[in-house]
């Protein structure tokens, strides 16, 4: 691990917390797990270890959901973590292999263009001319790592994969094997060895998954923040960081002005007014916390370079709009309609409304 | 049972199936020649109507004050609730089962907060929680990490006790429990007073061994009966009142519902399936339960996910450290398994198989229902017997005595019990009313099931409407009822759907439902109804009104684009009643809507038909100048599109033809547009313009035509001048008529 390294693998940023919870763990582990179920959701979820040690939580929402997402895992089913953009998806993902198998870099990147090779196995074709058919001219994947080590592998973006590359995960996950057929042999898995794959419901054209694969998938929906409160910290947190990141010439950003986004955020994506009184319409986008996280941070970059200094509703407002018009004509409805019912008569949102009347 | 006491304690959680499963065994060991129940004794000489065949739990206990049925309570029983095991056992061996709970007659003179609360239906509330004192079992449970008490007792009971030993465990807790709360309301003291003392009746009658069922909380308090003396003294002096009961049908889905018995539960159906199998495969079989059920809705549900759910369920509960699985687990697995993220599946599961609301049955041999009591007042108070033979009834609503009979007849209709239909009245005036009415035995059967609804025809309509309303869809099905409660008089659930209103109306996807519901709440503001009691506050209605306009305006043009023929003519109708509507309404309203109007008018994408109309409701409006109306014509009619042209006309001038006849400036605007055209511009839209003029009236084109003749040139103003001869004619009758003979003109 260099100094220099742009990002840490969760398993070394957070290594003092999984060697904590290992030293103490008591509870039965499965084969080949680095922790007990409980002590992973511990991990995942934050708390103490049993003597006290602070475990910082990783994913800031229901225990529950990860409490199905480790059960599955125990249970050899493969854990599909569903969910719109946005919601820490990968992140879970991630963490859930470190604290299980130690090791979180068994990744395969889920695109249009992934390769059953990608998947399987490939072939180095300068030793496969040179000495034919053999393992060593074997390329494995990061799936076959996993099935040999008995360790956890990870799928992204499982349905930007092509069908028909997804559906070699079918055998995999049912005969827990991998037969090489021009080796004549076959690969078996290892205790400890499953799949986690994550997957959004939002984008469009999509390759749906096929119901038997789908059949072999436990799903867990990771749900959007439950409250203000908690998704405002995440963004303006975010926010603030990426403003030093990106070097803005701004001040910290109003927190007034992030509530603002956030509440317009959450009360369309809920189609509820936070006072629970009024009902919206939705519009096509997720809106999800990274997106009103973007807002701000081009709202920041707008008062730093053009305004002064200071977030502003105008500056927020160019922002809202791009955020929340995705489909010219019915989310412009939907904004229209929140501005008339909603925003026009809030005490104190005048210049939101002003603003963002003045952009239509 | 130990020597010193002949009387044994059972503390039982209410309608909880392990309590009941339990207490079963329990009773069949101990052979008692005395059950005593928690319930009010007025009820007494309805239990052995249990064993009835026509008595289907759920069923209520329904006590009610004799002179003011409105106030009442409810004592809910299903198959599980050990209470309607006892009774059902004592009824079937023939002992002696009385209730033994403080009387209501002392309950319902107080002035207690039983009257409104426990009478609101509110729906299944999932943060309900029960007091320590209705369900301290719940506690309990929680405390050992269960969110489902019935699976702790089911451990409980199951896995380490006999079912003897789990009531005296349930006795030490609770005897535990108590002592860390200081003090007992005065109410549940007297209660457990009056306990204590029918106990010590039945000691003094001589019973050897007598069974007491009650609420766990009390069990302690029941246990020593010394201090007869206190108990005398609190029970001295209660007021009383007359009070009747009843059984009447009752639905799981209300249980959630405090009442009565307090503790509500919130999964009915769940417990039902407890009750029934308590074997091992209880798991399985609900998952199985939820995969038949998503077959039947047309989901894919193979029995290898009810398989691996079981397989999660279990995963699940050990990793929580319980040894058995519980409903938590079991809808986990299921949403893992089989809702891949659909929310609407575990909906699903939760309405049908975890609610899962049935209705029961009584028997026909239970005393009249208050509603059926009330009905038979109204009936004679109202002198309207009711009649096998169909027979008609005109009601005048400005005479009081018809206005409370045609109120009647709309309560029972919104209660599904049609016993008049409305008749189309032949006059115009709307205090007129005709009904057909025809009285049909089964209303009986349908009344008495509406007995959980309320205690008099007016409380039942009420939250009848109210329910419906909960469950409703669409903004039109809501101000259909919002009419139809404004009929039935019934204030309370009208200012309930107008709240609902405000929710639905930007829910709607569909536009077309806000329009209709839009004209029928803007008559009711404006002119209030005749039968809205004077004092509701219209100004929720007000600002539901004005938020309706405001989704109309933003949606509307994007609604008239892109039509075809058929939704176009749709949306013509609508928007003339919008505009009649609108005109009910303030100026700052009004001017939204003349604006989207004129974006209508003058948008391309926009119906022909729709935008004639919108340039015409402008021009009546003076919104529109006439010349720069006839402007509009003409481009319209120059439209190289022929049928758009032709719309845009039709849309100007349907239905309009008396009005091209008598209104100057439209007829302006006509002749001017007219008189512009050259004479092969002339040929190429005469098709167009005849094609609409064809629909009006003969005499309507008569009139157009003279008024045309009239503005052309001087020559008619001589067709109108004087003929003498004959107008001298006229002048002798004239006088006869006015009475001046001989006189003058």
């Amino acid at each position: 691990m260099s100094e220099t390294q742009l990002r840490l693998s969760a398993e070394q940023h957070y290594a003092h917390e999984l060697a904590a919870l290992r030293a103490e763990d008591k509870g039965p582990r499965p084969p080949n797990w680095q922790l007990s179920p409980n002590a992973v959701v511990t991990y995942l979820i934050g708390g103490k270890s049993p003597s006290g040690e602070g475990i910082s939580a990783k994913y800031i929402g229901n225990r529950r959901l990860i409490e199905i997402a480790v059960a599955t895992l125990a249970t050899d089913r493969a854990l599909l973590l569903y969910g719109v953009p946005g919601t820490a998806k990968s992140w879970v993902s991630e963490h859930l292999a470190a604290a299980i198998s130690g090791d979180s870099s068994l990744i395969i990147q889920g695109t249009a263009g992934t390769s059953e090779e990608a998947v399987r196995y490939g072939w180095n074709y300068a030793k496969l001319l040179a000495e034919g058919p053999s393992t060593g001219a074997l390329v494995e994947s990061p799936l076959m790592w996993a099935m040999q080590e008995g360790k956890l592998a990870r799928i992204e973006e499982l349905t930007r994969m092509p069908s028909d590359v997804q559906d070699t995960l079918i055998t995999i996950l049912s005969e827990k094997a991998l037969p090489v057929a021009e080796l004549r042999m076959q690969v078996n898995a290892q205790k400890g060895f499953n799949v986690i794959a994550t997957a959004n419901n939002r984008d469009k054209g999509v390759n749906e998954l096929s119901s038997a694969l789908k059949r072999r998938f436990n799903t867990v929906v990771l749900p959007p923040p439950a409250s203000l409160e908690e998704e405002l910290e995440i963004v303006q947190s975010r926010a603030e960081s990426l403003g030093r990141a990106l070097e803005l010439p701004n001040e910290k950003p109003a927190l007034e002005e992030v509530r603002r986004v956030v509440t317009v955020f959450r009360e369309l994506r809920n189609g509820l007014t936070e006072d629970g009184k009024n009902r919206l319409k939705s519009p096509s986008g997720t809106l999800s916390t990274a997106e009103a996280i973007s807002v701000v941070s081009h709202g920041l970059s707008m008062a730093g370079y053009f305004g002064d200094g200071s977030l502003k509703a105008d500056d927020l407002a160019a922002g809202l709009l791009g955020a929340i018009v995705k489909d010219p004509v019915q989310d412009r409805l939907v904004w229209q309609e929140y501005l008339e019912t909603v925003v026009k008569e809030r005490d104190g949102w005048k210049d939101i409304y002003r603003a963002s009347r003045d952009l239509i | 049972m130990t020597e010193k006491f002949k009387h044994q304690v059972f503390g039982i959680r209410h309608h909880g199936p392990g309590s009941a499963r339990s207490l079963k065994l329990a009773l069949e060991a101990l052979k008692p020649d005395c059950l005593l129940v928690e319930g009010p004794p007025e009820a007494n000489e309805l239990i052995p109507l249990v064993l009835d065949a026509g008595m289907n739990p759920p069923v209520a206990l329904l006590i009610y004050a004799e002179t003011e049925p409105q106030r009442a309570v409810y004592y809910p029983f299903v198959r599980y609730s050990p209470e309607w095991q006892a009774l059902c056992f004592g009824a079937s061996q023939g002992i002696t089962t009385r209730f033994f709970d403080l009387p209501l007659s002392h309950r319902l003179v107080e002035q207690s907060p039983l009257e409104s609360s426990e009478l609101e239906f509110d729906g299944v509330d999932s943060h309900y929680q029960p007091s320590l004192e209705q369900d301290p079992l719940f506690y309990l449970a929680q405390a050992a990490g269960y969110s489902d008490s019935e699976r702790w007792w089911e451990q409980l009971v199951e896995e380490r006790l006999s079912s003897e030993g789990v009531f005296e465990a349930i006795l030490e807790a609770m005897t535990a429990l108590r002592q860390e709360v200081k003090e007992a309301s005065a109410h549940e003291e007297r209660r457990e007073a009056f306990m204590r003392s029918e106990i010590r009746r039945a000691l003094a009658e001589g019973f050897e061994r007598i069974a007491v069922v009650c609420g766990a909380w009390h069990s302690p308090a029941l246990q020593d009966l010394s201090g007869l003396k206190q108990d005398k003294a609190t029970l001295a002096k209660l007021p009383k009142s007359k009070v009747k009961a009843t059984w009447i049908p009752y639905t799981s889905g209300r249980l959630a519902r405090a009442s009565g018995y307090g503790a509500g539960i919130r999964s009915p159906g769940w417990y039902d399936h407890v009750w029934q199998y308590s074997d091992n495969a209880l798991a399985g079989r609900w998952l199985a339960k939820v995969a038949g059920l998503l077959r039947e809705e047309g989901i894919d549900a193979s029995s290898a996910q009810v398989i691996e759910g079981v397989r999660l369920a279990e995963a699940l509960a050990a990793l929580r450290g319980r040894a058995s699985i519980g409903l938590d687990e079991l809808n986990e697995a299921a949403y893992a398994l089989f809702a891949g993220g659909n929310e609407l599946i575990l909906e699903l599961i939760a309405e049908r198989l975890i609610v899962a609301s049935e209705l029961g049955s009584v028997t026909e041999r239970a005393p009249a229902t208050p509603l059926q009591l009330d009905l038979e007042k109204a009936q004679k108070s109202l002198r309207m017997a009711p009649q096998a033979l169909e027979k008609s009834l005109e009601l005048d609503l400005r005479k009081d005595n018809d206005l409370a009979r045609s109120q009647l007849l709309h309560r029972l209709r919104l209660l599904d019990i049609p016993w008049g239909e409305v008749l189309p009245s032949s006059g115009k005036g709307t205090f007129k009313e005709l009904w057909q009415l025809c009285w049909h035995p089964e209303f009986v059967l349908r009344l008495i099931e509406a007995g959980y609804y309320g205690q008099t025809i007016e409380q039942a309509s009420s939250s009848k409407v109210k329910e419906l309303a909960q469950g409703a869809t669409n903004l039109a099905y809501l101000s259909q009822l919002l009419d139809d409660s404004l009929l039935a008089n019934i204030p309370e659930a009208s200012q309930e759907l107008v709240a609902m209103i405000q929710l639905k109306a930007a829910q709607d996807p569909d536009l077309s439902h806000l329009v209709s519901a839009f004209p029928r709440l803007t008559h009711v503001l404006r002119y209030g109804n005749v039968r809205l009691s004077k004092d509701a506050d219209l100004s929720t209605l007000e600002h539901v009104v004005k938020g309706l306009l405001a989704r109309i305006c933003v949606a509307l043009p994007a609604a008239a684009s892109s039509l075809n023929e058929e939704a176009a003519s749709k949306l013509f109708s609508d928007i003339q009643n919008l505009h009649a509507s609108v005109k009910l309404l303030e100026e700052a309203e009004r001017a939204d809507w003349l604006a989207t109007l004129e974006q209508l008018a003058s948008s391309n994408l926009v119906h022909a038909l729709i935008k004639g109309r919108s340039v015409k409701l402008l021009l009546d409006e003076g919104q529109l100048e006439p010349a720069e109306a006839a402007r509009q014509l003409g481009i319209a009619l120059s439209d190289p599109e022929i049928e758009k042209a032709a719309y845009w006309l039709e849309g100007l001038l349907k239905d309009a033809g008396l009005l091209v006849a008598h209104d100057d400036e439209l007829f302006t605007v006509l002749d001017s547009w007219f008189a512009s055209l050259s004479p092969e511009a002339f040929v190429r839209v005469l098709p167009l313009v005849r094609r609409t003029f064809s629909t009006f009236e003969s005499p309507e084109r008569q009139a157009i035509g003279q008024k045309a003749k009239g503005v052309k040139g001087t020559k008619s103003q001589q067709s109108l001048s004087l003929n003498e001869v004959r107008g001298e004619k006229m002048l002798e009758h004239l006088a006869l008529l006015l009475g001046t003979k001989g006189e003058g003109v």
